[in-house]
């Protein structure tokens, strides 16, 4: 369970105070009720002041009757009272100093008050204390079942039965009545399965249905009328076997299933929310481009995983697959404001772990692992023990710029946490310049520490200008010099909104809201810089604003920088105007890789006023259990570790943070698991739905797969096949199966309405990406280039592929949000297509839109035969020559109509967005 | 509509962002859903139908407005431990509020004079001086209030709203958001639940809808040409159906088509504040948080099932520094444009279906910070309700002496999502959407509903 900050200060946990929990492991119900049967004048004083309060105060939330028994903490019997809540014991009968139902009721701490709706009178408090005090006699016995339930013990062998995590059978393919329709093994299997069902599968599809939905799946984009036509003339199983192999082999292939994965990794070039201490990704395109490649060059998928998790582990990768660990680089953070206390950064910290745990466990193991946060997981085999294993390593992994060329593995560390220092220091620096709070002396001093420390790191970098001269230029400008600090007291009176760090805008600049001034950022930070860029020589200029340098200016010195940001909390509210280039910590054309380091992470309280993270290269962390995920309660300390159902063997790892024996336990012990979860998505991906519809829940709640043995039977070729896509990839798309209309059948449909069985392909809608790429390559205005920073999709001039889109968190464009583009801030296991009257109005009205139309009729030869012209948009559009009455329609409809006019209708059309 | 359509596709078609299209099987589908979602007991019939959220960006400060603390001026500048409070900045002496406080209404509930015309229908306020919540910083406490949850990937209230109860016209959106600039961040994210149910943003900095609305208006052709054109898509879309055989989601797109080209002309009526009469204009005011207190209102009159609606832009209740003269310029026009929906929709009997929710993220502290300004404070704040089964002229609960820390009747963000749903007879806890293996509500696992609120 996550959020579980808010579970303990809403009450829920409360029973359990740290320091009482030890003193009070054990104890027993007789004790509770003082040895034996609790005295006569005891049951009196238990019967007239404390069984009435605990009736009418305690009971609706904490007895049998109670709808929902709150933090798993009866009281209404000695039994109950005595086994405590989730966090232990309440009562320490004779102490009453130590009893957290004492602590409670006396609100001491109102977070972690009861009853939550008001406090007791003192009265009742001090009778309270005083029946504790006692020994807490109590004369109600309510029995066992009085005991709220406790999770049941697990058998572990069991668990490991569990299909998903078996090992992988190949198995003989069943018999089938007409094995001549098969082609691949997986037609046995579904044949197989309709049969069983009275079904038969249905007719091949028509060649032009068939090429089409080729293209679509393997690039995205469309035959060209050529292409088609050839295929028509020839559709031989031959002539699609070297469709099949040309398509892999282009590189718009890596173009469209890169962006597959690139769901799975949630990325996105910016954080849920944009402050000082989480700043944009501009050079996220780096891992996104090697995604593509990676897919393009069929990268085994175990290597491909692995390189994500640990390059930077791995002796001897090449420079270029550092880029793979964008994966954890570039994951989602949220703001840490410096001035909270101690336990709200570390939750801050611990929901960044979280994330990465999720996205892993989900995204490449099918299991819900996040969910053992707060207590073990419901249905999985899962432990909050396995679940803080796992996010220790990612405790254990710090963020941080990696240069793209080579550098001594060793320096290389230093620079890292030398630039993650640097740009921490700053922040806190210029934080408290700008808000000195009530005590301008303290903050003063801290700020001169700060930075001291900042010069001896600065000096450390001056180190490196002999030897690594590339990457000490790097670093010194990502150093951006605070202001020296200002004699006066800054005037606070001139502050419009003087909350710089969060609220970006102040009323001051002419921002109107903190989503506005993150769109004016997003378009200043990613405006491409330099035309050092690779390939990015050609990509269009930045975006609009590029004429405004004071409104574009001020918002990246907000968010792209450490050092500016601050100062523009800078009292003033006045942010200094005009782009300064050295305020941007990153430019997206730096020759850096958003990566990460082993680093063990720290949240450091020992100033009451400014909580510090530490991190300490090369050490790595191990985290304790969080009963109810309260990091103010922390309990065993786990060594960092694989879940132990996955386990064979010890799951602890030892070798640093441990990201590559996680790497290398997924691909081993967990292979069976890895390899069923990615042949499923891949499946869903080619068929438009996979046979376990909870393709990142493989676990107990998880849907059954409609072909239990198929799944296994290629999964485990898809290992024997060296973990090969473009393998799977071919034993799919040469398939009878996927070669059948989609056309619906009434008699099937009758049986199987759902397509369970595969009686038919299922027919689609496109998504985002083929929508937009396929209108610009309709409309003959589809850039071509590959590759670089990103562009805005929204934008009419460009019309690069949408996969070189800049993606948000959270703030995402219109275009990709109106046609159901995942949200990047987590790992997404599947799109939803919607259809939406908006993005009708988008279709009918867009100037995108628009722009296409004209493009596709600037391609109509000039010729006074306007049937000729109708026939020649009819080709480009639908790929055909026009049939029934589209000729004639067309000709009554320029009566008054004009052929651009027209055009746009071609292009509105169902069949532009069908995926046959 | 083809009757081999699955429930499946059915699902998946159903409109979202601008309304979900006209659906055939999706009233069958969202009664089943109400049923299965409907509050508790028996004899509780929903109150009202629509809400409306006014979000006071930065954290307005209760002290100064709902929750009068005499002994700050006993204690002004002194600092006693009960204050002694991390707070986001550094905090100094304990800072009297300037304004004076006065009994209104029948209720007798205490308004300062900042607040002048809420203070006139003051027994049509449900003030509760108890709200909590735990993070001081904007951010995560935004996210908190909109959403239940301090990280910024949950769904929204507004969007659980939709998700729960559907929409009442498919030709707007479930539940839309104004503010200046038209984001909402946060406020309006969808999360895990189905993109449809994503708030839509306007900027209510116009009154004309074509700004308001992307694509809203064809610019090349006039309506009887563009329908002309439309009729050739469809009839190309028909064609291309019987050659394909047809599917759900192509008879969507041609009714979404249909839906569109009406909505060029329904929108614009809806979203054109420019009609709004003189007296309307008087009653409001004419801020841009105006524009959005009457489009409020004008949504809520066409079936939308929840508007928020953010005053001023970025976050101005955020007073850290020069409190006192912030809130005498801020207030005016909040004060004006949030008692005249009010009182407009009762004047349309209106407010009896609709319930209306007034609050920041959080309150601020009772001591100084920088001498003249107020830090966050979420150990204790003041929001209120009005309408939509609330009972008007309340006062529930109260914060210490120094208007520090709820302790009497505390009400946390939780319980005010649960009793918000409650009103608009949904069960919070039954409310649900399964999600990365479990199933999640608005609330989590917190909640109750404060029935002393409840007329």
């Amino acid at each position: 369970m996550r959020g579980s900050f808010f579970i303990v200060l809403a009450g829920l946990a409360l029973f359990g105070h740290g320091a009482a929990r030890g003193q009070a492991a054990e104890v027993k119900a007789d004790s509770v009720a003082g040895g034996g049967g609790p005295s006569a004048e005891g049951v009196e004083f238990f019967e007239k002041h404390i069984r009435p309060v605990l009736v009418a105060r305690c009971y609706e939330c904490h007895s049998a009757q109670a709808k929902k028994v709150k933090g798993g903490l009866s009281l209404d019997s000695r039994e109950a009272i005595a086994a405590g809540g989730n966090n232990g014991a309440v009562i320490l009968p004779g102490d009453v100093e130590n009893s957290p139902l004492i602590h409670a009721i006396r609100w001491s701490d109102p977070d972690q008050a009861m009853p939550p709706k008001g406090k007791l009178a003192a009265e009742e408090i001090a009778k309270l204390e005083e029946w504790v005090r006692m020994g807490a006699p109590d004369p109600r016995s309510g029995g066992a079942g009085a005991l709220p339930a406790k999770a049941k013990s697990r058998d572990l062998e069991a668990d490991r039965r569990w299909w998903a995590f078996v090992p992988l059978n190949a198995s003989a393919p069943p018999a089938v009545a007409r094995p001549e329709w098969a082609r691949t093994t997986i037609d046995f299997f579904v044949l197989g399965a309709l049969e069983k069902r009275q079904l038969q599968p249905s007719a091949k599809a028509d060649p032009r249905s068939l090429l089409l939905r080729l293209y679509l799946d393997l690039t995205g984009l469309r035959p060209s009328r050529e292409e088609m036509d050839a295929f028509v003339r020839d559709p031989s199983e031959a002539a699609w076997a070297q469709a099949v192999d040309r398509l892999l082999a282009s590189p718009q292939y890596g173009e469209r299933w890169g962006r597959y994965w690139l769901d799975v990794a949630r990325y996105a070039e910016d954080n849920p929310t944009t402050e000082a201490s989480n700043p944009p990704y501009p050079n996220a395109w780096r891992y996104r481009d090697w995604v593509i490649d990676a897919v393009n060059r069929d990268l085994p998928y175990d290597q491909f995983v692995s390189l994500q998790l640990a390059a930077d582990l791995m002796p001897g990768t090449a420079r270029g697959e550092m880029a793979a660990t964008g994966f954890l680089g570039i994951g989602p953070v949220y703001h840490k404001d410096a001035r909270l206390s101690k336990d709200v950064i570390e939750n801050l910290c611990m929901d960044d772990w979280d994330e990465r745990v999720d996205v892993v466990s989900r995204g490449v193991l099918g299991l819900t692992v996040s969910c053992a946060r707060c207590h073990d997981h419901k249905t999985d085999p899962i432990s909050t023990r396995d679940y803080y294993a796992l996010a220790g390593v990612f405790a254990s992994t710090a963020a941080g710029p990696r240069p793209v060329t080579d550098v001594d593995p060793a320096v290389e560390t230093r620079a890292m946490a030398a630039a993650q220092r640097l740009f921490y220091l700053s922040y806190v620096a210029n934080l408290l310049r700008g808000d000195p709070g009530s005590s301008p002396v303290e903050a003063r001093q801290k700020v001169e520490g700060f930075v001291r420390e900042l010069e001896s790191i600065r000096s450390e970098i001056a180190d490196l200008r002999e030897s690594h001269p590339l990457l000490h230029a790097q670093l010194a400008k990502l150093d951006r010099r605070p202001q020296p600090y200002e004699d006066s007291i800054p005037d606070k009176s001139a502050a419009a909104t003087p909350e710089a760090p969060e609220a970006a805008p102040a009323a001051a600049t002419n921002v109107k809201s903190p989503e506005a001034s993150v769109e004016a950022n997003k378009t200043a930070g990613q405006a491409p810089d330099k035309p050092d860029a690779p390939s990015s020589d050609g990509a269009k200029p930045g975006p609009g604003p590029t004429g405004a340098p004071s409104a574009v200016g001020a918002n990246t010195v907000t968010a792209n920088t450490v050092g500016a940001d601050a100062a523009g909390a800078n009292a003033g509210g006045q942010r200094t105007a005009g782009g300064d280039e050295r305020g941007r910590r990153f430019r997206e054309a730096d020759p850096f890789f958003h990566s990460v380091f082993d680093a063990g992470v720290w949240v450091n309280g020992s100033d009451p006023d400014l909580t510090r993270i530490d991190l300490k290269p090369g050490v790595a962390r191990d985290l304790p259990v969080l009963p109810g995920g309260n990091v103010a309660k922390p309990g065993e300390v786990v060594p960092r570790g694989f879940p132990v159902v996955l386990s064979k063997g010890d799951p602890a790892f030892r070798e640093g943070s441990g990201r590559r024996e996680l790497a290398r336990k997924i691909f081993t012990d967990a292979a069976p698991l890895a390899a069923r979860v990615m042949v499923n998505r891949v499946w869903g991906w080619h068929f438009g739905r996979p046979l376990v519809d909870t393709t990142s829940d493989f676990g107990q709640q998880c849907d059954k797969p409609t072909h239990p043995e198929l799944l296994d039977d290629l999964a485990a070729r898809f290992v024997a096949h060296g973990w090969s896509l473009k393998w799977l990839h071919r034993e799919l798309v040469l398939s009878a199966t996927y070669q059948q209309s989609s056309r619906t059948r009434p008699e099937a449909a009758g049986v199987d309405p759902d397509n369970r069985l595969l009686w038919r392909m299922n027919p689609r809608r496109l998504d985002a990406e083929s929508i937009r790429d396929c209108l610009l390559q309709t409309a003959g205005t589809l850039d071509p280039r590959a590759g670089g920073p990103s562009s805005n999709a929204d934008q009419v001039e460009n019309t690069r592929r949408t996969v070189y889109s800049r993606i948000s968190r959270g703030r995402a464009g219109n275009f990709l949000r109106l046609f159901d583009f995942p949200e990047a801030s987590m790992h997404s296991p599947g799109r939803e297509t919607t259809t939406t009257p908006l993005q009708q109005l988008f279709v009918m009205n867009s100037p995108f839109m628009r722009a296409q139309a004209e493009a596709l009729v600037r391609t109509v030869p000039e010729t006074a035969d306007t049937p000729e012209k109708v026939r020649v948009l009819i080709r480009r559009v639908f790929l055909r020559e026009p049939g029934g009455r589209e000729l004639e329609q067309a000709l009554q409809y320029l009566t008054t109509g004009t052929l651009l006019d027209y055009a746009h209708a071609l292009l509105s059309t169902n069949e532009l967005i069908f995926w046959p | 509509m083809n009757r081999l359509i699955s429930r499946r596709e059915m699902l998946r078609s159903l409109g979202g962002g601008l309304g979900s299209v006209a659906l055939y099987g999706m009233l069958a589908d969202e009664k089943a859903r109400a049923a299965a979602i409907a509050s508790g007991p028996p004899d509780f019939t929903p109150m009202a139908k629509h809400s409306i959220v006014l979000f006071m960006p930065g954290g307005p400060s209760h002290i100064d407005m709902f929750d009068p603390k005499p002994a700050l001026q006993l204690h002004a500048g002194e600092r006693p431990d009960a204050v002694n409070v991390r707070t986001e900045r550094t905090t100094g002496g304990l800072l009297p509020s300037p304004f004076r406080f006065a009994r209104h209404g029948q209720s007798g509930l205490e308004i300062s004079e900042l607040l002048p015309n809420l203070a006139k229908i003051a027994d049509d306020l449900c003030v509760v001086r108890s709200m909590h919540t735990f993070n001081p910083t904007h951010t995560p406490a935004r996210s908190l209030f909109h959403s239940g949850n301090i990280a910024a990937t949950r769904p929204s209230m507004g969007s659980w709203i939709s998700y729960g109860l559907g929409s009442e016209n498919k030709n707007l959106p479930g539940f839309v958001a104004l503010s200046a600039g038209g984001g909402g961040g946060p406020g309006l994210r969808s999360g895990f639940l189905p993109s449809r149910h994503q708030g839509v943003g306007f900027d209510y900095s116009f009154e004309d809808p074509e700004k308001m609305i992307r694509d809203l208006r064809n610019r090349q052709l006039d309506p009887e040409a563009q329908r002309r054109q439309l009729d050739l898509i469809q009839s190309l879309n028909r064609g291309h159906n019987e050659i394909v055989g047809g599917d759900g989601f192509l008879e969507t797109r041609i009714a979404a088509m249909e839906t569109a080209f009406r909505m060029q002309s329904e929108a614009n009526e809806a979203f054109d504040l420019r009609g709004e009469p003189a007296s309307i204009r008087e009653l409001y005011g004419t801020s841009p948080y105006a524009n959005g207190c009457i489009l409020a209102r004008r949504l809520i009159e066409r079936g939308v099932r929840t508007v928020h609606v953010y005053s001023g832009a970025g976050q101005p209740w955020d007073d850290h520094t020069r409190i006192n003269d912030n809130l005498r310029n801020r207030c005016p026009d909040m004060d004006k444009a949030s008692a005249a929906l009010i009182t407009d929709l009762k004047q349309r009997g209106l407010l009896d279906e609709t319930a209306v929710v007034w609050g920041g993220e959080f309150g601020r502290t009772p001591v100084s910070e920088s001498g003249d300004g107020r830090d966050h404070n979420p150990f204790g704040f003041t929001m209120f309700m009005a309408g939509g089964g609330f009972k008007g002229g309340t006062c529930y609960g109260a914060t210490d002496e120094f208007g520090f820390r709820a302790v009497e009747n505390r009400v946390s963000i939780h319980d005010l999502h649960a009793t918000l749903l409650h009103v608009l007879g949904i069960d919070h806890e039954k409310l649900t959407y399964r999600y990365a293996g479990r199933d999640f509500r608005l609330t989590d696992v917190h909640g109750e509903i404060i029935r002393p609120l409840l007329g």
